[in-house]
């Protein structure tokens, strides 16, 4: 069941708890989250936002003490993944979720040529013509811009950070997989590489029509190649929608400090203000009420008690109660 | 956050912290209380044990190598002495020379090492030739040919030998583990303020060697009792001293233990000491690393 | 003030049996820091920038050139007499966590410096104390609640705070900010950047700020000078907002073409310089060392290097120099 097309993904009320000394902490409290088919998402958070948990529960590879209590992750052509257990998981990884884990860079064998690594990974899917599976991977490897067949015989030494980050996006894609989730792609690369395999992800997603997430720390990252925007923050996605609206008029008092706290090029430096207080961690988020108001300006009474419904309009959604009466609610649209 | 917390931090209440996280790391595992309640008994056992029994033990001549029973728990021996006075009152020897040993190979092992990894160009070469040629002294050898000439009638006179025989693999694991904290921040911060050598070494260096220092000094510990234990049950020692080893080489070699079953729990009972020993003690290195990282200590 | 010409450092690389290789990390650098200025040294890792700033901390010797701090050349000193010079200069690390003992508490970590100091000055344990909440009041954070806790209890902007604390227990004259930030959470950021902003203005202390982040920069050295450094080399330097609104260099163009633009907030420049190949180390030390990379390059670019010339503000070592708009526009 191979899909050639893009698929859509609807993430609904997921919850994902870690077990600690201190009793199960939520890491994610009932996130819903829908990336439409086709486009790039980007989710921007701090550490602890719970923004990486995310993207394992995509793989429903959440690890102990980990796990998602409840909610549920639907990827068409595979249906709901929290549901998914042993083979039919393994399986979807790879051929249908391709995964670029955090410092890829680092996640090679340095024991073997990344060709070899990569038969290896053929075999584990049952590929049977694997020949094909090479030739692939020189074309991909090409495209970004790299001498395939010299890279398939090097090993992790002798690539560059740049270049082992683009051999993570081709094992991505090699298996054909159409939801790509990278995972802080470019941290611990140069300005000059960010902005070349920024270029490659942007590039490759159009021509082999894929669904791609990115999860990121970095504004910038995310405003240079997403088309729409998941802020997140305490295990919550408080803010959601296209980019360019999201960078352009935040709602959410979050968005607004994060996009104010961002040294610029342009525009007057000293208008970048600080933002006060500190993110939570996963023993300091608060039980009850909004997750910001300990670093919020617009705090309201409310914010004490209730956690804020995320609320959706004009495509934008925003979980705050001091905006929340800008928007009327209504059933969120979802992607079929 | 809270930031109801006292101020103050004085030194003393520091150390309170201290004790009371090591209990606390100490409560997390029960195994570490068996290994602890196990250490404290031996420890007791050395320093008590000797008191608890007439010296010289008395000897039952009617008694030789009886089986066990409520006035005799381990039987006994050719003699009809109690095997299991012999094993207690033989604790002080073994627990002193280990002791000693341990102390031993450790100052000098983490001295050599610290001084070496920490200054590194002449020094490290010179104190690593040095600590090479120990490692290459072949130390069963040696002791053998020094026991023609000495009788080892003082734990601590066996705790010196050995541990000048053993100190060189912990100077060779100090000096590694220096060489890489050296290179930390914090390191080069107090060299950038201009803090002492001395403070840099004892103070930012040491404390954070101390789990791996506290562990290898256990595990020296163990490492030295099997020797001299070994060394006596070999015969190369005289059976002036009473030990744990002498009872091993007695039983085995007069008593017959390995062919006939009458001197078998002379031959037991001084094993299951040293492997319960042994036992308490690997079960308290586990809590070491928590013991001396503040991090692990408070969770 | 401190004044550096001509600066070289060259590693030796561990090589084969034929011997070994010799990678050159800077090659003479000149720079000055005014009291109370700041200079930022901006280029990709293994420019340089790095080693630079260590060897002004004087963590690490330098093999030709020299730095002569208020007057006296330090090669002239023996080293144990460089020291208290260097001790003016505190290095902050990039990195918090390692540059706090986990071991000890904050209040031994201000502690061992201030009896130092006091040693020094003959003061007592009632200053020691008093300093250190001074101190930890001065970067903006609550003595009562950081001085008896582990570094492991704090976030990532507090300890960064903490070890700027302890830069200033020796009343430095200049900071090194290394990456300073670049391990500390988004939110956090903007905090300690402010703080070495707000420590120039009031202990009139220098910044020496090395980063890839020119944004950041511009944000605590905006009026001072900037350095764009390329393989050991400094390839354009000048005022920092001159230099940012104006590179000619195509090195600097790169680099300011690489910087995210922040749609919906800002558009990009109308011009982009793209480098025409990745950092390459292995690249010919003939000619201009960008010349490879350089979409502009001509014959006489890889066989001359070209050397640092200034129009009394601006300095550039390029043949082809040419303003290009490469940096975003503030939307309307």
């Amino acid at each position: 069941m191979t899909r050639t097309s893009a698929p859509g993904v609807r993430v609904k009320d997921l919850t994902v708890v870690y077990k600690t000394p201190a009793g199960e902490l939520p890491a994610l409290g009932g996130v819903s989250l829908s990336l439409a088919p086709g486009t790039i998402t980007g989710i921007v958070g701090e550490s602890g936002s719970g923004k990486s948990t995310l993207a394992l529960s995509l793989l429903n590879a959440v690890q102990p003490p980990g796990r998602i209590k409840e909610g549920s992750v639907e990827i068409d052509g595979l249906g709901n993944v929290v549901e998914l257990t042993g083979e039919e998981l393994r399986r979807a990884r790879g051929r249908q979720v391709g995964y670029v884990f955090q410092a890829a860079q680092n996640s090679l064998n340095p024991l073997k040529t990344v060709g070899k690594q990569l038969l290896d990974l053929g075999r584990s899917h049952d590929f049977d013509d694997l020949p094909a599976l090479l030739k692939d991977a020189r074309a991909l490897l090409g495209r970004m811009g790299l001498d395939g067949g010299r890279v398939l015989d090097s090993y992790q030494h002798e690539l560059s950070g740049g270049m082992r980050q683009r051999v993570g996006i081709m094992f991505a894609l090699v298996l054909n997989a159409h939801l790509v989730v990278l995972d802080e792609p470019t941290t611990a690369l140069d300005m000059i590489t960010q902005a070349a395999i920024l270029k490659i992800v942007r590039d490759v997603h159009h021509e082999r029509g894929l669904t791609t997430l990115i999860i990121t720390h970095d504004m910038g990252v995310a405003a240079e190649v997403t088309d729409s925007l998941a802020v997140m923050y305490g295990g919550r996605v408080v803010e959601h929608g296209p980019t360019t609206e999201v960078l352009g008029s935040p709602r959410h008092p979050y968005t607004k400090g994060l996009i104010r706290a961002i040294p610029r090029l342009s525009g007057d430096i000293d208008e970048a203000r600080a933002l006060p207080g500190r993110p939570p961690t996963l023993g300091t988020i608060p039980k009850q009420g909004c997750v910001f108001r300990e670093r919020c300006p617009l705090r309201i009474a409310v914010c004490d008690t209730v956690d804020p419904e995320p609320v959706t309009r004009d495509a934008r959604t925003v979980a705050c109660h001091a905006v929340g009466h800008l928007a009327t609610p209504v059933v969120p649209k979802e992607y079929v | 956050m809270t930031v109801t917390s006292p101020v103050a931090p004085a030194p003393i209440s520091l150390r309170r912290n201290f004790w009371r996280g090591v209990g606390r790391v100490l409560r997390r595992k029960p195994s570490r209380m068996v290994g602890v309640a196990i250490v404290v008994l031996f420890v007791f056992m050395g320093i008590f044990g000797p008191l608890l029994y007439p010296n010289p033990l008395p000897r039952d001549d009617n008694a030789l190598y009886a089986s066990p029973s409520w006035a005799h728990p381990f039987g006994t021996d050719f003699e009809g002495t109690d095997v299991l006075a012999l094993v207690v009152t033989g604790t002080r020897y073994v627990l002193l020379a280990g002791l000693a040993t341990a102390v031993i190979t450790v100052a000098l092992g983490t001295a050599i090492g610290l001084l070496a990894g920490f200054h590194r160009g002449r020094w490290d070469t010179v104190l690593m030739r040095l600590t090479d040629l120990q490692l290459t002294i072949p130390g069963l050898p040696l002791l053998l040919v020094l026991s023609t000439v000495w009788k080892f009638t003082s734990p601590i006179e066996m705790g010196v030998v050995l541990g000048l025989l053993g100190w060189g693999g912990i100077a060779r694991a100090v000096r590694s583990q220096s060489l890489s904290l050296r290179e930390r921040g914090f390191i080069e911060a107090a060299k950038g303020l201009g803090l002492p050598t001395r403070h840099i070494v004892v103070r930012e260096l040491l404390p954070s060697m101390a789990p791996y220092i506290a562990m290898n000094m256990l595990i020296a510990v163990t490492g030295a009792i099997y020797a001299q234990v070994g060394l006596f049950f070999l015969g190369v020692l005289p059976f002036d001293a009473n030990n744990w080893g002498v009872m091993l080489n007695l039983s085995v070699f007069g008593g017959g233990a390995l062919s006939s079953t009458a001197a078998l729990p002379y031959l037991l009972a001084p094993l299951l000491a040293i492997l319960l020993l042994t036992l308490g003690i690997v079960l308290v290195v586990d809590a070491m690393d928590e013991i001396f990282n503040p991090r692990l200590r408070e969770e | 003030m401190i004044t550096a010409s001509g600066i070289t450092k060259t590693y030796k690389q561990r090589g084969n049996m034929l011997g070994a290789r010799a990678v050159p990390a800077l090659r003479g650098v000149d720079f000055r820091i005014e009291k109370g200025g700041a200079v930022t040294f901006i280029g990709e890792s293994g420019c340089g920038k790095t080693t630079l700033g260590r060897i002004v901390a004087g963590l690490e010797t330098y093999d030709g050139g020299d730095i002569v701090i208020d007057g006296t050349p330090m090669s002239s000193l023996k080293p144990r007499h460089r020291e208290p010079f260097f001790r003016r200069i505190q290095l902050i690390h990039q990195d918090p966590y390692s540059a706090l003992n986990p071991t000890r508490t904050i209040h031994q970590t201000l502690a061992a410096p201030l009896a130092l100091r006091a040693k020094q000055t003959g003061r007592g344990k009632a200053w020691m104390e008093e300093r250190a909440r001074e101190l930890l009041a001065l970067v903006g954070i609550d003595p009562g609640y950081v001085l008896p806790r582990y570094p492991h209890q704090l976030s990532g902007g507090m300890r960064q705070r903490v070890v700027i604390a302890r830069a200033l227990t020796v009343d430095p004259e200049v900071l090194v900010a290394d990456e300073s930030v670049s391990m500390i959470d988004v939110s956090l950021r903007l905090g300690v950047l402010a703080l070495l902003k707000d420590l120039r203005e009031r202990l009139n202390v220098s910044v020496l700020f090395i980063t890839h982040d020119i944004a950041t920069a511009r944000y605590i050295g905006g009026d001072g000078e900037l350095y764009v450094i390329y393989r050991g080399q400094v390839v354009e330097s000048g005022p920092t907002e001159r230099v940012i609104s104006g590179p000619v260099h195509p090195y600097t163009q790169s680099l300011l073409s690489a910087i995210p633009v922040l749609h919906g907030v800002e558009r990009p420049g109308p011009e982009r310089v793209v480098p025409t190949e990745a950092l390459n180390e292995a690249h010919p030390d003939t000619g201009c060392l960008f010349a490879r990379r350089c979409p502009f390059r001509t014959d006489r670019c890889e066989a001359e290097l070209p050397s640092l010339v200034s129009d009394g503000e601006q300095a550039h070592a390029c043949y082809h120099p040419q303003r290009r708009n490469v940096i975003p526009v503030e939307a309307a």
